[in-house]
């Protein structure tokens, strides 16, 4: 009778209850063709993950990591919010790089 | 250096809980007449998910089930906050479910057109533009 999933799945709740901000303001300051670097860092810190010896460690990172790849599938469907008026609308975004290459791949959603 | 497999088992799970809690609870909603009967049965399997999580021994079944009960426990709450998206017209209503068809008359912010089923435009969009940008 060990609690240590119970507890992980409440740092998991907690990690991604963070990941709400992540996208909102993700979007509204950088804009959803940031998308490929939020993904790309949540693949590299899932694979950091898989070298901390720590148990819970291990866990907590591998969670954070599967939260920036969910996010980045959630930036798209989160412009079109903000564009709707259902958040707030910020036109000054920060480009990213390879702005253009990024635009002609379809921005996934699930 | 020792590879530790735990970290991954937890990011699949979460990712992989998330994605299901998050296409079942906007199907369910839709199609169901009552909200309760959805709501109890989730968070039945949440409760049961971690009471499995705190009884097995493996350390990987352990965490993913604990993950797994969390992500269900949520879906409870977010079978409300969608059919509260339904009456303020941020998800789209099914006209044929009776609970629906009855929002759809009480609530004038209530649609049954999906409004984020489009690519973003990079501009505020009016709400009369909304509805000719959706693709089918």
């Amino acid at each position: 009778m060990n609690p240590f999933g119970i507890l992980i799945g409440l740092v998991t709740f907690t990690i991604i209850g963070l990941g709400f901000p992540l996208v909102i303001r993700g979007e509204r300051y950088l804009g959803y063709l940031w998308w490929p670097y939020m993904m790309g860092i949540g693949f590299l810190i899932i694979i950091a993950s898989l070298f901390i010896s720590t148990d819970w460690l291990s866990v907590v990172t591998g969670v954070l990591g599967a939260t920036f790849v969910w996010g980045s599938t959630e930036l798209k469907e989160q412009a079109v919010r903000a564009e709707l008026g259902w958040f707030p609308f910020n036109a000054n975004k920060i480009k990213p790089p390879f702005e253009e290459v990024i635009k002609k791949w379809k921005a996934p959603h699930l | 250096m020792e590879i530790n497999t735990l970290g991954l088992t937890a990011a699949l799970t979460a990712f992989l809980s998330i994605w299901l809690g998050h296409v079942a609870v906007r199907k369910i909603e839709a199609t169901s007449r009552t909200i309760w009967i959805p709501t109890i049965t989730a968070l039945a399997l949440g409760l049961i998910t971690e009471y499995c999580s705190l009884i097995t021994d493996n350390l990987s079944l352990k965490t993913a089930l604990g993950i797994l009960g969390v992500t269900l426990l949520w879906d409870a709450f977010e079978l409300h906050r969608q059919e509260k998206r339904v009456k303020h017209g941020h998800a789209p209503a099914n006209p044929n479910n009776p609970r629906h068809a009855k929002i759809l008359a009480e609530h004038s912010t209530a649609t049954t057109l999906d409004l984020l089923k489009r690519d973003p435009v990079g501009r505020p969009v009016p709400p009369d533009e909304a509805p000719k940008l959706i693709t089918h």
